[in-house]
């Protein structure tokens, strides 16, 4: 437990400050549709071309090769400069992306690094079905091999931006014969691949975020399949779950300016009294708390190659808090803070963070994960 | 500012050496004999925790003492947590701090000997006293050393806890707030993370072992999901009571920050031995059962010094 003293540190916080503030992008980002796909692509292309493009991934394919400081300093500074929120951006650079580093072979990272780094491409995940959301790996979406490609049929659902998105990372069954785990394939499909139709599906918040694919015949070529086949499984698990921490940063600074700001308007208002402050007092502690464990884990990540489960901890404090702050800004501002529309737009906050919680992992999943693999109790039936 | 959370070397040896004394010499279960209540066990070995370094571990090389800071003695603080161990220990601790040159080499050395005096409205309480040479008043205002024989007549009191020995006598003293008071409230939060670790491990432990239908509890959800919290809960209050203790002095609201912690601690603490009683079931509520020791003493530490709503006020000023 110590202090990071570095003056090579604060000159490159200083650099990184300095391009933010130049290049943060002051119109708003649209809510929804292709406009903000396409407002996402282009902040991505603005951090390519200034040279900020996957801050962390290795420079052969385009990125900076930012040691895990550097990245924490990057994400520190984006969130204060109130940099976009990554959007239909983020399963490119924080899941596909990463496991094509782990799990690629080398023409694989050449075809697709760089164009997710220039915002050229950008990707949704087709991991989950109506039949296997927690239960993930009793996936049924078929693929049969005929000749040099993969055959898919099936259907995926809850997939983020899947009508927004180029590339998708799908996981399908190559061999119903073989234990669940094992026969599965992980597999680049191209959202342009006929056969392959997107029905998008509308949030409680009114937002239009996620989608149904469905997959009649859609061939992809076996050179597609990236692992091996069959061996789906674990290059999927190698990169879920695979949080340093920095990536929570940007969520919590931003959870915490939300808190101050509604603690600052509930006194000038008036509304501080022993029972809101009571409240208030607490959730303030609460997000002091997530921040703490937030460095605990990027802490972890310094030292660990690969971050163990306790970064469900964070995960978890995260989409309660979350939750409870949103929902508490709605009871305290009374019935003008019920209004749709404004600055800010309270329902639409509160009916949002509903998704975390849920996607990527349930709150009941979580607990799961530190029952079993942070306190070592026995396995129940959903173990993976 | 970078932070970094993870142990030095040195902070590990500071926890490992601490952690051995205590699980040879303080072990929990002691307290299940009267003979070792009042701070008996903990007087037996000052000593020892003298020559561990514990009184002056955060003091200043130049002022005598051992020249780590608060990230070590916060260390030192959730280990005692975790044993049940007589809050003089962080009492001695404090005292050193607020000591003038004259009195600090004798608290230094175990040879003068502090305990807490917890100063309310309308009266105020000295625990594990016997053989104390000064009391660390705690308080609304803040914490002050004084002499023990400034204090009033001290008539025998039993508390909640009744592992601890308490006394109500009078004070005078007149406290102060600053970086001291700042880190005595840290320091008994950081004991309160303690606490709340304890009752985590106890209950995990229980429901790794105890079987009904056929296989340990743990392995339903009912459980699992319970200890979980116990986890998370737990985990919150250590590192920001451990992230608070790096950072003190380097521009955060200190005060903020170790209210946050404060409130986070005593509420894991006894938000987690209840919990821990009601995993353990019929042998939780048995007095021969450890787990309500650590109620008890979450009740008596949350209310040492600073009252909880003027824990609120300060997170919100």
């Amino acid at each position: 437990m110590k202090i990071i003293d570095s003056a090579e540190l604060d000159a490159f916080r200083e650099e990184v400050r300095d391009w933010l503030a130049d290049n943060v992008p002051k119109d708003p980002r649209p809510h929804d549709g292709a406009a903000m796909r396409d407002f996402d692509l282009a902040w991505q292309r603005r951090q390519y071309d200034g040279g900020w493009a996957g801050i962390s991934w290795p420079k052969e394919y385009g990125g900076r090769g930012a040691s895990v400081l550097e990245t924490l300093i990057w994400h520190e500074e984006y969130a204060r400069a109130n940099g976009p929120v990554s959007g239909s951006m983020f399963v490119a650079l924080s899941h596909a992306g990463p496991t094509l580093i782990n799990s690629g072979n080398e023409a694989q990272k050449q075809r697709y690094l760089p164009a997710i780094l220039k915002g050229e491409e950008n990707w949704c995940q087709g991991f989950s079905e109506p039949s296997a959301g927690s239960d993930l790996s009793a996936l049924k979406c078929r693929a049969v091999i005929d000749g040099d490609h993969l055959v898919v049929n099936g259907t995926k659902i809850w997939t983020t931006y899947g009508h927004l998105a180029k590339q998708q990372e799908l996981l399908v069954r190559t061999d119903p014969d073989l234990p669940r785990h094992k026969g599965i394939s992980w597999v680049i499909c191209d959202m342009e691949t006929p056969g392959v139709e997107v029905r998008p599906i509308k949030a409680m918040s009114g937002l239009t975020h996620f989608a149904q694919t469905f997959y009649d015949d859609v061939r992809i070529p076996l050179s597609n399949v990236v692992g091996e086949v069959n061996g789906g499984w674990k290059v999927a698990m190698t990169t879920l779950g695979f949080e340093r921490g920095t990536g929570t940063v940007p969520h919590q600074i931003e959870l915490s300016k939300r808190t101050d700001d509604m603690i600052a308007e509930a006194k000038a208002k008036g509304l501080l009294d022993d029972a809101t402050g009571a409240d208030l007092a607490t959730l303030k502690a609460e997000v002091a708390a997530l921040r703490s464990l937030t460095v605990a884990q990027i802490s972890r990540g310094m030292s660990e190659a690969v971050p163990g489960a306790e970064g469900n901890i964070v995960a978890l404090q995260f989409a309660e808090l979350t939750r409870r702050v949103n929902g508490y800004a709605l009871e305290l501002f009374g019935p003008a803070a019920l209004e749709r529309g404004g600055h800010p737009d309270y329902p639409l906050e509160y009916l949002e963070c509903f998704k975390w919680g849920i996607g990527g992992g349930t709150n009941e999943i979580r607990r799961n994960a530190i029952g079993e693999r942070v306190l070592g109790l026995p396995k129940g039936p959903s173990a993976r | 500012m970078i932070v970094n959370l993870t142990p030095t070397e040195e902070q590990q040896l500071v926890e490992d050496s601490i952690r051995g004394l205590l699980a040879g010499k303080l072990p929990v279960d002691r307290l299940r004999e009267s003979h070792s209540h009042g701070g008996a066990a903990e007087r037996a070995i000052w000593n020892d925790l003298a020559e561990l370094g514990l009184f002056g571990l955060g003091l200043a090389e130049e002022r005598g003492g051992i020249g780590y800071g608060l990230p070590e003695e916060v260390i030192v603080a959730k280990a005692l947590g975790a044993h049940l161990a007589s809050p003089s220990i962080i009492a001695q601790m404090i005292a050193v701090h607020l000591a003038d040159d004259a009195t600090r080499p004798a608290l230094m050395s175990g040879e003068a000997r502090a305990a807490f005096v917890n100063a309310f409205d309308g009266g105020a309480h000295l625990i594990d006293g016997e053989g104390a040479t000064h009391a660390v008043v705690v308080g609304q205002g803040g914490v002050a050393l004084v002499a023990i024989d400034t204090l009033g007549t001290a008539e025998p009191v039993e508390l909640i806890d009744e592992t601890v020995a308490v006394a109500k006598v009078s004070t005078s003293a007149s406290l102060s707030g600053g970086a001291e008071a700042e880190r005595l409230s840290l320091l008994l939060a950081t004991y309160m993370a303690g606490l709340a670790g304890a009752t985590r491990d106890m209950a995990v432990e229980y429901a790794q072992t105890r079987e009904q239908f056929g296989q340990p509890i743990g392995a339903f959800q009912a459980i699992k999901h319970q200890c979980a919290d116990l986890a998370l809960r737990a985990a919150g209050a250590e590192t920001q009571c451990y992230h608070t203790a790096v950072t003190f002095g380097r521009g955060n609201d200190d005060g903020v920050e170790v209210a946050c912690a404060r409130l986070l601690a005593g509420e894991a603490a006894l938000a987690n031995a209840k919990q821990n009683i009601q995993i353990h079931g019929g042998m939780g509520f048995t007095a021969e059962c450890d787990a309500h020791l650590f109620l008890k003493r979450s009740h008596l530490i949350s209310m040492l010094g600073t009252s909880k709503a003027e824990v609120r006020k300060r997170i919100l000023a």
